[in-house]
């Protein structure tokens, strides 16, 4: 079966087909997001909460939680999804050098809630999460039945 | 990017990381380490996500921040095998996984590393820099390294020095990352007279 990886700032939408797969999510958020009806899976990797610059994020929409999701969006409803039908999965935010703490919530969090909210404010119901933690994941999405699973160095796989 | 600005960052690789495997050979017994050329690159966001090879496998990585006259990110990245040799060396017996007390030898590692790395960029500038408090992680190396470019804010391009080093006798590699800022990077560029970088 194909299997696409999505690379950081990548928003990539497969349709009736193959394995979306994430490697390396630390503090990068993981977002699934299907039209089960449809078939249609979309999954973006997520590096930042807010883009600095409308050119960066023109450039690089799949980036920020404020310019990918919506991204991520668009290109499933082009590929055939009804945006009423999507539900959401996400993974990743973690906080890997928790000694590292600046003033205020780590980068993993602010993408975290980012994310989130985006996804309220779409309308999007969020089905599942494994998210923050001081460790790394890796994200498979099966497009054909919709399960996501995130595995971790020295834990069981985890269906979200 | 000019041969002149690559030149230029290949030089301040090798004086920082040669004052970094100083300070480690001394840590070691005077273990012998070998520099490869460091590299300078400047790479777009898209190509700098996999520069550190292999997103799955497992690496130890220490992350440190840089402040003072110029900002950065420094980053020691070794394998986990390399890792855990070293903390055996440092700590004395077997170790057969990195735990607390291993963690903390490896950023004591880094800490020492980089210190002498940013003296040597010190004393060439004139300039004053600062490491941050160091943290380790191990886990992927995808994972370690995305952290550490999200921590940087890296925008659309990145620039940064990698010097690899390894040892004959113990099996110990790894790499040895500078991610100055763009500013912080003009600024030392300044310092030494290239204007047109």
């Amino acid at each position: 079966m194909q299997e696409v990886f999505v690379n950081m700032g990548q928003v990539i939408v497969l349709k009736q087909e193959g394995i979306l797969t994430t490697v390396g999510l630390g503090s990068c958020i993981g977002l699934a997001l299907y039209d089960p009806s449809a078939k249609v899976g979309g999954m973006g990797h997520i590096f930042l909460a807010k883009s600095r610059s409308e050119d960066d994020a023109k450039a690089f929409p799949g980036k920020y939680a404020d310019s990918g999701v919506p991204t991520l969006v668009q290109m499933m409803v082009l590929a055939g999804a009804r945006r009423e039908r999507l539900v959401a999965k996400m993974a990743g935010g973690a906080h890997l050098f928790p000694k590292l703490r600046n003033n205020g919530p780590s980068v993993g969090d602010q993408n975290i809630e980012a994310v989130s909210v985006k996804l309220k404010e779409l309308r999007i119901p969020l089905h599942g999460r494994d998210v923050a933690g001081q460790h790394g994941r890796k994200m498979r999405f099966d497009v054909i039945s919709g399960i996501v699973i995130v595995t971790a160095i020295g834990k069981q796989p985890l269906e979200i | 990017m000019s041969t002149a600005r690559l030149d230029f960052l290949k030089e301040l690789g090798n004086i920082g990381a040669g004052h970094a495997t100083a300070a480690l050979s001394r840590m070691l017994g005077n273990e012998r380490f070998e520099l490869v050329v460091p590299e300078a690159a400047m790479l777009s966001f898209g190509d700098a996500w996999d520069y550190i090879g292999g997103p799955e496998q497992v690496v130890a990585g220490i992350y440190i921040q840089v402040m003072g006259d110029a900002h950065g990110h420094m980053a020691f990245i070794l394998p986990v095998d390399s890792a855990l040799r070293l903390v055996e060396i440092l700590v004395g017996g077997e170790t057969a996984e990195l735990d607390e007390m291993g963690l903390s030898a490896l950023e004591e590692v880094g800490n020492i590393m980089v210190a002498s790395y940013l003296n040597a960029l010190s004393d060439l500038t004139g300039m004053r820099l600062m490491p941050s408090v160091p943290a380790a992680a191990v886990d992927m190396a995808g994972a370690v390294w995305q952290t550490i470019l999200a921590g940087a804010a890296v925008s659309d391009t990145l620039t940064l020095i990698k010097t690899e080093f390894m040892t004959d006798s113990v099996a110990i590699g790894g790499h040895i990352l500078f991610l100055p800022d763009e500013e912080g990077f003009q600024i030392i560029a300044r310092r030494l007279g290239l204007e047109e970088l």
